[in-house]
């Protein structure tokens, strides 16, 4: 039978999952990694290029580069047009459109480019499956998670990206209740559960109860829109303000790459350097306060909903890479009375969750059941341009809601209706999802017609509409036309050209496996070499060794930017071979260490 | 002496078997499918309450949680597309009636809806028994509006706005002790079976005290609006 996974499309990185034998696992590439990173790229002969290979590309062709597209999902341009300018892909669109994304020659939506992303995890599965001797290691289902706070049009987008990837999205579900899951396997506990999910680009906070294997949330809040790219962004002012502000756009790739390496380093460090000044983790905090702060407002909101005091919460969990920043884990601290959880690593925990997730539903088993709820309530335009709720937030879904329309003016056939997520009292303040048309209601004098809309939220948190005229019992067609996605039509035309490209995608694919395994190969050569035990281990290498390894190296390097893939391989296993007696020697000794029982620096 | 309304269905069919079943199974009793959810009783009788006001919250989560675990989505995603679409309305409708009986308000509503009463659209119209508070607040506000137009210091009118908000809210904490009050007398009722002569004035009574309750409600979340200015 054909595998099922769970993934974490995020807006930094995509990981895959799946459940082994009651235990979920990421699934690795082969030089490792667990993490995708989420960057999409385009050659001058319009190959696409996924991940670590993208990455690299934003240092040489930044312009052809795109990344956080996870942003632009389920937006228009008026959305983004002011984010648009700071980064280094084209942004274009209708007004009141979709957003487009140029790369190359062509133009995308994001679902597009999310979808490139999803089909280079989709192979990735595949091949670990083809490895592991299954018989069918096709993988054409999976659970797909998002922002807790994602609305319709987002998830809609997602659900999209999955179909053009040739994924069957089983359920969408929230990255902080799939969270939740994973940590739920460890320790069947009962109790309130705060989950801080904190990723490269949104920010989400879950508040659950947890009790006889139901996980049911019971306030969500947070902000699509605030990540760990925020952060990112600040420090890169920082700098640019120094250095001027004229740069090329690869060289503005490069200062983010700095500045991404200086927060990492000052989540360890209490002191790092960036733009060759010393820069201090105090000075760090004193900078990024305003966005930590940011995250505690939907956390007060969230307990406030949940009608709860942050001293019941039992548990805090944090997941998403920035909050391993301390600043973060000292707040949420202070905010919730007791130090959070963090023993998964926070950047695999929800696609762990989404595979135990996909397990539920086809195993049928029974043991687990995740109840989440709408993040933001969903109403229709009334007269004066004023929103009447119909589904409040906060309400477990599935739900539905219900109301009655009728006609204006004698013999009028169609109402139109127009369908909105938000909390605000105004139209012109919430978030338009779709219009529509109510056709086909029998001519009868103004306000007779009875016509019961019924607006069905699904288990994804997806939206749709049904309507019957009471007086006649006829169904009314409704044609939804989203107000920020893709038609049917247009998402099946998308999984077309999608295969029309793949032949030219294959090639790319091989050359870029073999500069990963070429990266990794380097990775660990240097590792070794930088090592603290190197020197005392030196003397044991044959005469000469150390500089065969070195020149390997140094070759290897030399023909990374090569598009001849035998060459990078060739290079690779010449390196290979020159280091195999050393990491023998790194190998004996870290197991002597290891039985010793002492640290290996202590030695 | 019989209560319950001559109209409530209180048989159901299978669409997959044509067995007859009880309006409130949820599974058909002959062939286990579950069933759709074309006749079925009140959030009450789904859930397996009695129509009391005074509700045991653990005892709804319970049975939320027992009911969510035989008809969520989830657990279907194997069958077919009937039962399907079958879990998906019994779980919409089950998530609907825990969270209107969850919040006392929203239950009381709820009853009186079910038994015939609901209350109308108030419109505009001040309720007799908060004609003074309103027509001393009306006076108050047009006072600090005037006093607020001619440029008083913000503070000095925000403090009169919320002391002007004391009366009403110790109307609404009578309030509340009033509509449990009429809750328990609704449940003992129940208890006792006691027909429609005897239930009519409490469910009066109790419409009544929402209508009253919206309309404070409103009253203080005007004052909240003029305070944000």
């Amino acid at each position: 039978m054909s595998r099922v996974v769970g993934i974490d499309l995020g807006t930094t990185n995509s990981l895959v999952a799946y459940v082994k034998d009651a235990v979920p696992v990421v699934i690795r590439d082969r030089g490792g990694d667990a993490l995708l990173p989420s960057i999409v790229s385009a050659g001058q002969d319009g190959t696409i290029y996924v991940g670590r290979e993208a990455q690299r590309r934003l240092l040489t062709d930044a312009a052809h580069t795109v990344y956080s597209v996870k942003r632009f999902m389920g937006k228009g341009l008026d959305d983004v047009k002011d984010e648009a300018t700071l980064l280094p892909f084209r942004v274009s669109g209708e007004s009141g459109g979709v957003v487009r994304i140029g790369l190359g020659e062509r133009e995308f939506t994001p679902p597009e480019i999310s979808a490139f992303i999803l089909r280079e995890l989709k192979r990735r599965a595949e091949a670990f499956f083809a490895e592991q001797g299954e018989v069918d290691n096709e993988v054409d289902r999976a659970v797909i998670t998002v922002p807790a706070y994602f609305n319709d049009a987002q998830r809609t987008a997602t659900r999209d990206a999955g179909r053009i990837a040739g994924l069957d999205v089983m359920r969408i579900i929230n990255e902080p209740t799939a969270a939740s899951l994973a940590y739920g396997l460890d320790k069947r506990h009962a109790g309130l559960i705060a989950v801080y999910d904190f990723g490269g680009g949104t920010f989400d906070i879950s508040i659950l109860r947890v009790e006889d294997g139901v996980f049911q949330v019971l306030a969500t809040g947070g902000d699509t829109h605030l990540g760990g790219d925020d952060i990112d962004l600040l420090l890169m002012h920082r700098v640019l303000a120094q250095v001027g502000w004229q740069q090329s756009a690869e060289r503005v790739q490069e200062i983010r790459k700095a500045v991404i390496q200086a927060k990492w380093d000052l989540s360890e460090a209490e002191t790092t350097t960036l733009n060759g000044a010393p820069f201090s983790r105090a000075d760090f905090e004193s900078l990024i306060r305003p966005i930590v702060d940011r995250t505690l407002e939907p956390c007060r909101q969230a307990l406030a909903d949940a009608a709860l005091d942050a001293s019941q919460i039992d548990e805090v969990v944090l997941v998403g890479g920035s909050t391993r920043i301390p600043l973060v884990r000292r707040l949420v601290g202070e905010l919730f009375g007791r130090t959070p959880h963090s023993e998964l690593n926070p950047d695999e925990v929800v696609a762990l969750g989404a595979a135990v997730q996909a397990d539920i539903l086809v195993s049928g088993s029974r043991e687990m059941l995740l109840l989440d709820v709408t993040p933001l309530s969903l109403g229709i335009e009334t007269l004066g341009g004023v929103v009447s709720k119909i589904i409040v937030r906060n309400s477990t879904i599935p739900a539905t809601g219900s109301e009655m329309f009728t006609t204006g003016a004698d013999s009028q056939t169609a109402v139109d209706i127009h369908v909105l997520q938000g909390e605000r009292e105004l139209v012109s303040d919430n978030r338009s999802l779709a219009r529509f048309k109510l056709r086909g209601i029998p001519p009868m004098p103004a306000g007779l017609p009875r016509v019961q809309v019924q607006f069905q939220i699904d288990a994804n948190g997806i939206l749709s509409v049904t309507a019957h005229e009471l007086r006649t019992d006829i169904e009314q067609t409704i044609e939804v036309k989203p107000s920020y996605g893709l038609t049917d039509e247009e998402v099946e035309r998308m999984l077309l050209e999608s295969f029309e490209h793949a032949e030219a995608d294959f090639a790319a694919r091989l050359l870029i496996e073999a500069r990963n395994e070429a990266e990794s190969v380097m990775a660990a050569t240097e590792k070794s070499l930088r090592s603290p035990d190197f020197p005392a281990i030196a003397h044991e290498l044959p005469p000469g060794q150390q500089q065969r390894i070195e020149s390997a190296l140094v070759d290897l390097k030399g023909v990374m930017a090569s598009a001849d893939r035998e060459l990078i391989h060739e290079k690779t296993h010449v390196l290979n071979e020159a280091t195999r007696h050393l990491a023998e020697l790194m190998m004996n000794r870290s197991v002597q260490a290891a039985l010793s029982g002492r640290n290996v620096n202590d030695l | 002496m019989s209560s319950s309304p001559s109209s409530a269905p209180t048989i159901q069919v299978c669409h997959d078997c044509g067995g007859g079943a009880p309006v409130d199974a949820h599974f058909c009793p002959q062939c286990t499918k579950i069933l759709s959810i074309g006749r079925h009783g009140d959030y009450f009788s789904f859930m397996g309450l009695p129509r009391r006001l005074a509700l045991d919250p653990a005892e709804l989560e319970q049975r939320f949680r027992t009911l969510s675990r035989q008809f969520h989505p989830d657990y279907f995603y194997n069958a077919t597309p009937a039962e399907r679409r079958a879990s998906l309305e019994r779980s919409s409708y089950l998530n609907d009636a825990y969270r209107t009986l969850k919040q006392p308000i929203a239950r009381v509503e709820y009853l009186l809806q079910l038994e015939g009463f609901a209350p109308a659209e108030s419109g505009n119209k001040v309720p007799p028994a908060l004609l003074e508070e309103v027509f001393a607040l009306n006076e108050e506000l047009d006072e600090i509006r005037d006093l607020r137009a001619s440029g008083a210091p913000a503070d000095e009118w925000k403090g009169r706005l919320e002391n002007a908000r004391g009366p009403i809210e110790r109307k609404r904490d009578a309030h509340e002790a009033g509509l449990q009050e009429l809750s328990a007398r609704w449940d003992a009722l129940l208890e006792a079976r006691a027909g429609i002569v005897e239930r009519r004035p409490v469910l009066d009574a109790l419409r009544e005290r929402v209508l009253e309750r919206n309309y404070i409600n409103n009253l203080l979340a005007g004052i909240e609006r003029e305070l944000t200015q």
